[in-house]
């Protein structure tokens, strides 16, 4: 099911086009919304929630549309923005609890999910503390808090990681991978960081200029065309190489004992010439997988393209 | 530790939700909630009714040290001889320094505390409008000015109407009670609405509070050398040595923070004011006095002064920067 689809939609800050007749679809699970800095992530974020009016385009979240139903929406989305935010004078608590207060919950119940929230983000110890006196990563985890409290259907995420030491990095990619798998809720994170967005994410979808580049998931965007595959070998063996070659493979090889190996024909008949190759040339195999490249290369690949996105089909109702 | 049965993973909250509307009331009761918490704010919400405590003080003693004449059957020329409902402009205008005071502290940082710590993006992320926004705000610092106002008189009231019913505090103005009501909301209305908007423009609460008293104090100068105005004219008068003064002068007095409400509060009580106690002559003693300024140009204007800033207020709202 898509839980947010978004058609040609542009958005424009005075003559600055930062979204250029996007369109995507974002399935159920945890998205990743990858782009560098200022490719429109942040800004396609608060179009969703009503904070930009597009200029022309349509998009409609959970179903209802942005620019006519933009109270609805925020009551069903929680929004963890970049920047440091809270509200000055109040406690953990305090400010969670209002958070909740403002989306609509009755005040016990703000009250009492505020303190289930913060002990589930870590901060149960520090609940009574003003939020101004909070660490960098604290304040990361309140922000989360606050826009958890009310149980929405869809989180956004901007930058969740900004500004946090490798051990609160931990952290908090760990918090998001757990409430985005098997616990109802959808994810969207928008980050530049490639490494968070493979650790927590199923699916990307890569922003570039306003312009969307690739969508699909992080499996499929990893493919390498002609799908090779890699085998690793006990030792370099030049006459395994040689015999394949014969066979009508091309054989690279990329690093150390590994050699990626492209054939033409099924990959179950390829699986079985390279063994019988390896047998007939002594060649021990240790390892034998599908090629894949990394998500950077995938990335860098989809933000230098200039042909439509390369991205496979959004497959709405798949998981990776 | 944890019981090893006890699920501490995340669960989502289904419990119920309001309608998203109406959002300004949880921003209302919150900023309440802050600002009563600041010891500040009861310290100068019970010197701001000093004035009333001086009357009843004055009141009682002058009560309870004419026995002699009460017992004689005479009125006391004291009470014979005042103006009930301008005892309630005196305490009013006598008030104004403190009020400004409460709406420095309760309204200089309401929006501008929020846009240094971007808490607009929290506001405008739940679904809750600029308008809910603005609204809430203005009604937490407005009730909290209007019941710091209405109380003391409230309270002056219901004395008098006890105890000096005989010296015509109900006959002398039968509706005096609904001008008051009318009368007490007049300062949180307006530091409320302007307060907010000069609030809005900046992101530290303490550099809107300082352009707030600049933009105060200097009405108060201004105010004060035209009331100087209107004494020497009256004393030139009296002595007949000149004419009053004349009605730009009398008009001019009024504006300020303090004299457009000053003004409103007598086109409430429709009154002109007069001294605590009046001179042999009685009632309606004027001199020194500036007279009831016109309602149709000081209540559109009170009110479009509200307006326009409520409107700055609600224009600088924004939970993004949009460059031009």
């Amino acid at each position: 099911m898509t839980i947010a689809s978004v058609h040609n939609l542009v958005v424009r800050y005075g003559h600055f086009t930062a979204l250029n007749g996007l369109s995507c679809e974002i399935p159920e699970g945890c998205t990743g919304l990858l782009g560098p800095n200022g490719a429109g992530k942040t800004t396609l974020l608060k179009t969703i929630l009503g904070f930009v009016k597009p200029v022309s385009g349509s998009a409609s979240i959970l179903g209802l549309d942005i620019v006519e139903a933009g109270n609805a929406i925020r009551q069903k989305v929680g929004l963890m923005p970049e920047q440091d935010c809270h509200i000055p004078g109040m406690t953990a608590v305090q400010f969670v609890a209002y958070a909740g207060e403002l989306a609509g919950m009755p005040a016990s119940q703000a009250l009492r999910r505020a303190h289930e929230v913060l002990d589930y983000c870590g901060l149960g110890e520090a609940r009574y503390r003003n939020v101004e006196t909070y660490s960098t990563g604290m304040k990361q985890r309140i922000k989360l808090a606050q826009a958890l409290v009310h149980g929405p259907k869809l989180l956004l995420l901007d930058e969740p990681t900004n500004g946090l030491d490798p051990a609160g990095r931990e952290d908090m990619l760990e918090l998001v991978r757990s409430v985005s798998h098997g616990k109802g809720l959808n994810v969207l994170v928008s980050s530049h960081l490639l490494p968070d967005i493979e650790r927590v994410c199923d699916r990307v979808i890569v922003v570039m200029k306003g312009e969307l580049k690739a969508q699909g998931t992080i499996k499929d965007l990893k493919k390498i065309e002609g799908q090779p595959i890699d085998i690793e070998l006990r030792e370099l063996c030049p006459g395994f190489v040689s015999a394949l070659q014969s066979k009508g493979a091309s054989v690279m090889l990329p690093k150390r004992t590994t050699y990626r190996i492209q054939m033409p024909g099924l990959p179950e008949d390829a699986a079985q010439i390279v063994m019988q190759v390896a047998k007939d040339s002594g060649a021990q195999i240790r390892g034998f997988v599908q090629a894949e490249r990394s998500l950077e290369d995938a990335f860098m690949d989809a933000i230098s393209s200039v042909s439509p996105p390369i991205a496979s089909s959004p497959n709405p109702g798949g998981n990776a | 530790m944890a019981s090893p049965i006890a699920d501490l993973t995340y669960r989502n909250y289904d419990g119920p939700l309001e309608p998203p509307v109406n959002r300004w009331w949880a921003i209302a009761k919150m900023s309440m909630r802050l600002s009563i918490k600041k010891k500040g704010f009861w310290v100068w919400s019970v010197i701001s009714a000093y004035w009333y405590l001086i009357l009843l003080a004055v009141f009682y003693f002058v009560d309870s040290g004419s026995q002699a004449v009460a017992a004689s059957g005479q009125q006391n020329p004291f009470f014979k001889n005042i103006v009930w409902k301008d005892q309630f402009l005196n305490g009013f205008a006598t008030a104004q320094l403190l009020m400004f005071v409460l709406a420095l502290m309760l309204g200089s940082g309401a929006i501008a505390n929020d846009n240094r710590a971007n808490a607009l993006l929290v506001y405008l992320s739940k679904p809750c409008s600029k308008l809910d926004y603005v609204i809430g705000k203005w009604l937490g610092i407005f009730v909290l000015i209007s019941l710091v106002s209405a109380v003391p008189s409230l309270i002056f009231y219901g004395y008098c109407l006890l105890s000096y019913r005989s010296y015509g505090f109900v006959s002398q103005d039968p509706w005096l009670i609904f001008r008051l009501l009318g009368m007490v909301l007049i300062p949180g209305f307006f530091h409320a609405s302007v307060s907010l908007g000069i609030s809005s423009l900046f992101q530290q609460g303490r550099l809107a509070g300082a352009t707030y008293a600049a933009f105060y104090f200097f009405g108060l100068f201004f105010t004060k050398a035209m009331q100087s105005i209107v004494a020497v004219s009256d004393m030139n008068m009296a002595t007949g040595s000149g004419g009053g003064a004349p009605d730009i002068v009398k008009n001019l007095y009024y504006c300020s923070v303090d004299g457009i409400q000053i003004a409103l509060a007598k086109i409430f009580l429709h009154t002109d004011g007069s001294p605590l106690i009046s001179p042999p002559g009685g009632i309606g003693a004027k001199f020194g006095v500036v007279p009831m300024p016109s309602f149709w140009i000081f209540v559109p204007a009170y009110f479009g002064i509200c307006a326009l800033f409520m409107i700055l207020a609600w224009s600088r709202i924004r939970a993004v920067e949009v460059v031009g």
